[in-house]
């Protein structure tokens, strides 16, 4: 009997943390939690955003509403608090992001792949930056230098790539948690024979530290969350 | 020696308190570009020379040739030594603008060249939009917030300013508990300290 009201307790606490894990403010949490972990600039979570963005207007009403009626302040203050921390998750997820552009946003401008994870406003902050800054480095520096050097991503005409943009180190190890049982994770690039040897597995929940580069496509997939 | 110069230029930039900017230095900035002009000077009649002795450009393989590929590599050299110079001092700007806000005090303006101003403003005018588009703000609200008011102290005599539906007397040494995000913009520009404890 006892050992039964424990399992069902045991039960509702699982069903309460599932429920409140799938809360969008948690799965904000996550996505900022993400794109503050990882190296380079991940899929902006466009209907989640705007999910928010609508609760937090109905918060903002809840608040108006009790101080106008003279509530309690004190759960005045506690929903005011709920409201603060969820205006600073947005706000520190789109800051994220906007300092990622700031920093890559030649690299940005011209991978398909990154580009096409910004959203519309990003887009056009992205090209305002890169107008901006190329207009700079033209003014200053590759408008005086010779013809054949005036490009702003390539040293001179020799280079067959882009090879003056500043791109984002993938090889740099994060901290992450994987959702669910994975293996055959490679890593490193090592030659084909080598590669059975390195393959690795993950846990759900094990905190692994690890290259960002070999767990990229997992991440994007939402199967492994970083911290 | 060949790329001294930029060298010296990207040092003095390495060498300033990691996110404070020195004046620019466009003296030795020019001579760097008028370095890149002669290079590219020597680059040409190098190759002229080559191709009048009847020589393939592509296969020679002569004194010439050679001392024109060091030209070559001497100007990419100066070219990324100047585009470091130019980029690091950017990526200080940009971050001026989170740290201090869309208006430079003057001392650090007077240390901007030409372009570097309306880069800043540029730069300004682009997140500006960007926020205005996205309904948010984003220079306030840096850090995690505990709770919703904060406890300040008005560090200069501001009169009376209108917050959160009040008129407060903000003079100077005042202590007033504000909402964090209305102290933010005041903390920012230097008018008021957080009291902490």
């Amino acid at each position: 009997m006892e050992s039964s009201s424990v399992a069902a307790e045991g039960g509702s606490m699982d069903d309460y943390e599932a429920l409140i894990s799938t809360t969008d403010v948690e799965l904000l949490k996550r996505a900022w939690r993400n794109e503050k972990s990882a190296p380079e600039i991940l899929r902006f979570e466009s209907h989640l955003i705007s999910r928010v963005r609508e609760q937090i207007q109905l918060m903002e009403e809840t608040v108006e509403e009790k101080t106008t009626e003279g509530a309690d302040p004190l759960s005045t203050s506690l929903y005011q608090m709920d409201l603060d921390r969820t205006l600073f998750l947005l706000r520190s997820y789109l800051r994220i992001r906007i300092q990622k552009i700031e920093k890559y946003m030649f690299h940005i401008e011209k991978t398909e792949e990154l580009w096409n994870r910004l959203s519309k406003a990003e887009k056009t902050y992205t090209r305002a930056c890169t107008d901006g800054l190329k207009q700079h480095l033209e003014e200053t520096v590759l408008s005086k230098l010779p013809e054949n050097y005036q490009s702003v991503l390539k040293q001179s005409f020799i280079s067959e790539e882009d090879d003056m943009v500043p791109e984002p180190r993938l090889e740099t190890f994060v901290l992450c948690r994987s959702r669910e049982y994975l293996t055959g994770i490679q890593l490193g690039d090592g030659p084909v024979d080598d590669r059975s040897s390195q393959l690795f597995e993950m846990e759900p929940g094990d905190l692994h530290f690890i290259c960002y580069k070999s767990i990229k496509a997992l991440v994007e997939s939402g199967k492994i969350d970083l911290l | 020696m060949y790329g001294r110069k930029a060298c010296q230029l990207v040092k003095e930039f390495a060498s300033g308190e990691k996110g404070q900017l020195a004046p620019f230095n466009s003296d030795l900035f020019e001579q760097v570009i008028a370095e890149c002009s002669q290079h590219h000077l020597e680059f040409k009649s190098l190759i002229r020379k080559t191709q009048e002795e009847g020589l393939d450009v592509q296969t020679a393989r002569n004194a010439d040739q050679y001392g024109a590929l060091s030209h070559h590599l001497a100007l990419v050299r100066n070219k990324r030594c100047l585009m470091a110079y130019v980029y690091n001092r950017a990526e200080i700007i940009q971050s001026l603008l989170w740290k201090i806000g869309h208006v430079l005090p003057q001392e650090i303006e007077e240390k901007l060249c030409h372009s570097e101003k309306e880069y800043f403003k540029k730069h300004s005018a682009a997140l500006k939009s960007y926020m205005s588009k996205e309904l948010v703000e984003l220079t306030v609200d840096m850090v995690p917030p505990k709770d919703p008011y904060v406890k300040v102290r008005v560090l200069d005599d501001l009169g009376i300013v209108v917050c959160d539906d009040k008129a407060n007397n903000f003079a100077r040494y005042s202590i007033h508990s504000l909402k964090r995000t209305d102290a933010e913009q005041f903390i920012s520009r230097g008018l008021m300290e957080e009291l902490i404890g």
